[in-house]
């Protein structure tokens, strides 16, 4: 199914079966299509499985190595190096990058996250680094339209506060805006009610519903 | 594009450099001519406020415009910045042209105090040298930002690509051999009859000592004549497009070549 480019609210992303991703060699295929539409995806794996290849890939920054992919949104990818000039302030950054009626939204936000706006971007710690990346992210989402978000590890460095602050903003934006994040939970009984896993070189999804990270790290290898 | 220009607007606010380069700009060319022994001629005050004027703005262009061009295509392709706005659809061309351009725009104050310092502390009382004067400048002017433009892309291109000190000295180094290094090997030339790898090295070379027209300013020569102002107009850009075509195929908008 191609969601009409008229219809904000159908952000999607198909991985079809076959698709592969890497660089020189293929890091990992997808066994089964994958649809996936609005809301939250977690994208679980170890280290070296392809998390960031895959993210990189579907952001089209990465070509496959074969196989078909199709996206419908509006793309950002917010790698795990996403930093500023180290004398740039927040403020400065969010009113260079986030929309004007948007940006008291940001400042809320950066608020709620405890994040100190008027501090240089290299004085913060690594945590509130990446909240400033989190925050342009989100209030760069277009409004009247379907929206790709591709988190690389945001939640690393953040404190559960924060965390929870950030999965919040997701859903309070969740009706026009698909995202795909990847992470390394820390405690077992984080939600994840969709996700997605690379394991022994294989894509596949893990099924839906009120799962958590427990349900899921056993089967990754 | 107008988010990472204006992210790197903002970015070469926050560093603050700025307030020094235009302070120096504007205080250079007034303060300096007054601790040499003026006194002795003040005739030659005005020339020497022009000269010092524009010396300036060629070391600022040198020393500021082209290592802020390189600290910035390098930043954009590690800071994870150029990746960000490629998965936004803005493309190479247009990420290196927002750089560039919000650098370019850090130095068109500069050369615009250097006109202005000129038209003001040193225009020629004669009316008909008054007008000369007037033109010599601003075509200086555009020789200058049309000699420096192409080297600031080059810069944000190589450094993408190989590091800010690549990106740095590379242009530099170009710069100051077009400035200097071209007329001493014009010179060796003459001196020695029929050297064909020199003379094909002589006109291979960027010519950057055409743009800079502190001598027809301390001489008062006049600006130049217009088809030889034209001449030197279509010379630097055809450097654009050769220096421009380099730095698009450099430029790259994260640290894995893509």
């Amino acid at each position: 199914m191609t969601p009409s480019p008229s219809d904000p609210s159908r952000a999607s992303v198909t991985l079809s079966k076959g698709l592969a991703i890497g660089y020189q060699s293929i890091l990992a295929t997808v066994t089964e299509d994958i649809p996936l539409k609005n809301g939250t995806h977690y994208l679980l794996a170890r280290n070296g499985r392809g998390k960031t290849t895959l993210l990189k890939t579907l952001a089209g920054l990465l070509r496959q190595r074969s196989g078909q992919y199709t996206t419908h949104g509006h793309c950002q990818f917010i790698g795990d190096e996403f930093y500023f000039d180290r004398e740039l302030k927040s403020k400065a950054i969010f009113k260079a990058l986030i929309p004007e009626p948007h940006r008291e939204g940001a400042l809320q936000l950066a608020e709620q996250l405890e994040l100190d706006i008027d501090k240089e971007f290299g004085k913060l710690s690594f945590g509130n680094r990446k909240k400033v990346g989190l925050v342009i992210a989100e209030f760069r989402i277009l409004k009247d339209h379907s929206n790709l978000v591709f988190y690389d590890e945001p939640f690393t460095g953040l404190d559960s506060p924060a965390r929870e602050a950030i999965t919040d903003q997701w859903l309070s934006t969740s009706d026009h805006t698909l995202r795909i994040v990847s992470c390394h939970p820390d405690f077992d009984s984080m939600a994840m009610p969709s996700a997605l896993l690379i394991s022994d070189g294989e894509i596949f999804r893990g099924s839906d519903g009120n799962l958590t990270w427990a349900d899921f790290k056993k089967r990754l290898s | 594009m107008t988010s990472l220009f204006r992210l790197t607007i903002a970015t070469m606010l926050a560093r603050k450099m700025w307030a020094v380069v235009l302070l120096a700009s504007i205080l250079t060319p007034i303060i300096f001519p007054l601790l040499t022994p003026y006194e002795t001629n003040t005739a030659l005050l005005e020339p020497a406020r022009a000269q010092t004027a524009w010396t300036c703005t060629w070391i600022v262009a040198i020393l500021w415009t082209l290592s802020q061009a390189a600290r910035f295509g390098e930043s954009n392709s590690n800071s994870g910045m150029g990746s960000y706005f490629r998965s936004q659809g803005v493309g190479a061309l247009r990420q290196i042209f927002a750089l560039w351009g919000a650098v370019m725009l850090s130095l068109l104050p500069v050369v615009l105090i250097s006109v202005a310092v000129c038209l003001i502390f040193a225009m020629p009382a004669d009316p008909k040298e008054a007008s000369m004067w007037v033109w010599t400048n601003l075509q200086f002017a555009t020789l200058l930002l049309l000699a420096i433009g192409p080297l600031a892309l080059l810069g944000v291109g190589a450094s993408s690509r190989f590091g800010a000190l690549i990106g740095y000295v590379v242009p530099t180094g170009l710069c100051l051999y077009g400035l200097y290094g071209v007329t001493y090997l014009g010179m060796t030339i003459r001196l020695r009859d029929d050297n064909k790898i020199l003379e094909w090295l002589y006109a291979l070379s960027p010519q950057y000592h055409l743009a800079d027209l502190t001598p027809r300013l301390i001489f008062k020569m006049g600006h130049l004549p217009w088809p030889e102002f034209s001449g030197f107009l279509l010379y630097f850009l055809a450097i654009t497009v050769v220096a421009s075509s380099l730095a698009t195929l450099l430029f790259r908008t994260d640290p894995l070549g893509n």
